[in-house]
């Protein structure tokens, strides 16, 4: 008898909390503003007739929009739509809509969204093409992406109820997935330190950016004491350097001078332009200037006495650096010891 | 007592199961169902939310597209929309469908050129659904909300598949579990759950109204000397053309050495930060460069602000220079016997100061009797500066006046002097 009261008293609990969970779900729905939605109060419908029609997108050729894309390599997409029609649609979803005619041109916009990052870059294209046509060309590798086009048009039409004469827009957009791979090297450099506080860095960076077809081309920057003792500030740069697994910049060109018998200290500088594999990053002294590096160090030693090595006649420093998508970059910098 | 405990005791059972089974009553729709489709896109509100200052249909008497706002110049307006893609669930986009992260929106402004064609003005990713919209030329225009957001539904066969509990199988779990079918067309299939980039938009139209008077130069050059004078005003005249576009209307130069060949009046919007400033508190910049502005014929460049007049009913705007003896520009002071010509062009910012057109310019008396040119140019034979020493001689005054199509307007109105002779640019004063 005791047990069953208490039984009934905790059931009425559980329930009620169910109930009021259930509730609470509900009100929290009701209350919350996500972010991007603070200090909006509108409908998320429009009040007035404003159709959305369906649009594809495709290639030049009519084929289907591959669902991966190289970075840098444009494509031409075509848009389709009863937007591009000679007249408007005469009813939207059951409902009439009189008199109907387009009243300005229609607008189009294209976007390559990067979900990775949430940001889109905008389509533009300096060639003179068809209104319903776009170049894009991802910029950035991404393995979540989309391509979007949105295309408006104004509508006039008589109000049925009214008999007066209202504007509208028929809106058409739709999206299409697609990853984009990276065909770009990384772009490492180093930073070394000797005793006394004086350094060197050189650092790459692609030049021409987003340059198709391959080879990706790009400077290699010099500056600090180590490569200028006259002058730490200057900007040594080497121009049109293959971007890969051969960046050899010559003796004349730029190196490092360090005092032998020095402890260089060497920091390295790992950007890619989408994910760097840290794995597989090495760098060092090596001995030769091509093919694979031959290090003479220990690989990615914060510290290294020189006194400690077999130095060859000619050491280089090398990075050697790939990225996950198996690009590699290799540059060899020149390392003179006085 | 029993039987009341015995009623309490079934009451209770009924309430918690009544309670309970809803939710999994839900769970269970979601794996046993099949993926509903996703659209490709929605629909969306667009709209002002300030609108204190748009201005009413029929504003400056014009016909305006239905539907269209009208707005000022220069002046910001809060645009804001929502779509059921900015929802915190994804349950109006389709059955079981789950957002796979914020949205992405993009805020664009197109403007109409002459051909009908809308071309971008600006295009920002912001991701917020509000966005301060500026426009600071007149014109058609057409806000455009973009907006796209990835949704993925959770498929019944591939939530099984999955494995583990009902629990895990529907709902978000089973959506990012199949995040890259769908589109892309891995594996899965049309069975299973997909993820798509579903998207909306909407636009709005409207008409911007020029507030802004427009600038003017104003060119005096005399025909003696080593000056290479113009073989015509109609040459001075493509000469100023050409700087007046180059330069969006601001002084070609602001070195007094630069207007020897030519004396310059420019009045225009002003400095990059003083242009573009609401209808209301608009000002103008007024130079003066060269060496007629003066008795003495001393080069100089000077430049200061000057407040304009608003209209409080058609928000048009008034520049208004006024030259005297008791102001900063005194007036214009040529030399007796010295042909001179004038030559004044206009730009406005209606379509950017991408073109020139040529304004009207006149020599009156006091009694506003226009000055007759003699020949190709203007020619005083008889002195009347200083006006102390020639009083039996009448005033002259340079008048302009430049419009825009909406009424904006820049005038200028300030004495002309004849001065004695050349002495007065060589040594500093007169005979």
């Amino acid at each position: 008898m005791k047990t069953r009261s208490i039984f009934v008293v905790v059931a009425i609990i559980v329930s009620m909390a169910g109930v009021g969970v259930l509730y609470a779900q509900d009100d929290a729905a009701k209350k919350e503003n996500p972010p991007w939605l603070e200090g909006i109060n509108m409908p998320p419908h429009p009040e007035d007739l404003s159709p959305v029609l369906p649009l594809k997108i495709f290639m030049e050729n009519g084929e289907v929009i591959p669902a991966t894309l190289t970075e840098d390599v444009p494509i031409t997409l075509v848009a389709d739509t009863a937007i591009f029609d000679a007249e408007p649609p005469a009813e939207y979803n059951g409902t009439e809509i009189p008199n109907a005619k387009w009243s300005r041109n229609a607008a189009v916009s294209w976007f390559f969204i990067d979900w990775e990052k949430n940001k889109n870059v905008a389509a533009s294209s300096t060639q003179q093409m068809a209104l319903n046509q776009m170049v894009v060309t991802p910029l950035n590798p991404t393995g979540k992406g989309a391509i979007t086009c949105h295309i408006g048009r104004k509508i006039r039409y008589t109000d049925p109820v009214t008999g007066k004469t209202r504007g509208t827009f028929a809106n058409a957009s739709v999206g299409h997935e697609a990853r984009v791979i990276d065909i770009t090297p990384p772009t490492c450099g180093l930073e070394i330190m000797v005793e006394g506080g004086r350094s060197g860095t050189f650092w790459v960076a692609e030049n021409p950016p987003n340059k198709y077809p391959l080879p990706k081309m790009a400077d290699v920057y010099f500056s600090g004491a180590l490569v200028n003792e006259a002058d730490p500030g200057a900007i040594t740069t080497v121009q049109g350097v293959e971007l890969g697994v051969a960046m050899v910049v010559k003796p004349e060109q730029a190196a490092l001078n360090v005092p032998a018998g020095s402890v260089l200290k060497i920091k390295v500088n790992g950007e890619d332009n989408y994910k760097l594999d840290t794995a597989k990053l090495k760098y060092g002294i090596c001995k030769n200037s091509s093919g694979e590096p031959i290090p003479v160090s220990a690989i990615n030693a914060s510290e290294i006495a020189l006194a400690d090595l077999e130095l060859p006649e000619d050491p280089y420093l090398y990075v050697d650096a790939s990225d996950v998508s198996g690009n590699r970059q290799v540059l060899y910098v020149p390392l003179k010891i006085r | 007592m029993k039987f009341w405990n015995r009623f309490w005791f079934v009451v209770a059972v009924m309430m918690v199961c009544a309670s309970v089974w809803p939710v999994y009553g839900q769970d269970a729709a979601a794996t046993e169902e099949e993926a509903p489709a996703l659209p490709e896109s929605v629909d969306m509100s667009l709209g002002a939310v300030n609108s204190e200052f748009a201005m009413p249909e029929g504003f400056r008497g014009q016909e305006t597209d239905e539907g269209d706002l009208r707005w000022l110049e220069d002046v910001g307006i809060l645009m804001a929309e929502n779509s059921d893609l900015y929802n915190i669930d994804a349950n109006a986009i389709a059955e079981s469908a789950s957002f796979e992260g914020p949205p992405n929106i993009n805020w664009e402004i197109k403007k109409e050129d002459e051909n009908g064609n809308l071309n971008t003005e600006s295009s920002e990713n912001t991701n917020v659904a509000s966005n301060p919209c500026n426009i600071t030329d007149p014109g058609y225009y057409q806000v455009h909300n973009g907006g796209a957001r990835q949704v993925s539904t959770a498929g019944g066969a591939e939530g099984e598949a999955v494995g583990g509990t009902d629990d895990e199988a529907g709902g978000e779990a089973g959506g990012s579990a199949t995040a890259s079918t769908g589109a892309e067309g891995d594996e899965g299939g049309a069975a299973s759950g997909q993820t798509s980039t579903v998207t909306a938009q909407q636009r709005v139209g409207i008409q911007v109204y020029d507030c802004t008077a427009p600038d003017v130069w104003i060119a005096f050059q005399e025909g003696a000397g080593n000056v290479n004078m113009a073989a015509s005003e109609e040459a001075l005249k493509a000469q100023m053309v050409g700087k007046i576009i180059e330069n969006l209307g601001k002084p070609f130069s602001t070195d007094a050495k630069d207007f020897e060949d030519a004396s310059y009046i420019f009045i225009e919007e002003g400095k990059d930060d003083e242009r573009n400033s609401i209808p209301w508190e608009k000002t103008a910049r007024l130079s003066i460069a060269g060496t007629l502005f003066n008795e003495r014929g001393a080069p100089k460049y000077e430049s200061g602000k000057l407040s304009s007049q608003i209209d409080k009913k058609e928000y048009t705007n008034h520049v208004s220079v006024i030259g005297g003896e008791d102001k900063s520009l005194k007036g214009v002071f040529v030399r007796r016997n010295v042909p001179f010509i004038i030559a004044a062009v206009s730009t406005d910012n209606g379509n950017k100061r991408a073109s020139a057109g040529e304004v009207e310019v006149r020599i009156v008396d006091a009694n506003d009797k226009e000055v007759e040119r003699d020949g190709d140019a203007y020619l005083f034979r008889v002195p009347n500066y200083p006006r102390s020493e020639y009083k039996d001689q009448p005033d002259y005054y340079f008048t302009t006046q430049a419009a825009d199509k909406d009424g904006n307007l820049t005038t200028i109105r300030m004495p002309l002097y004849i001065v004695n002779t050349q002495a007065a640019f060589e040594g500093g004063r007169n005979q």
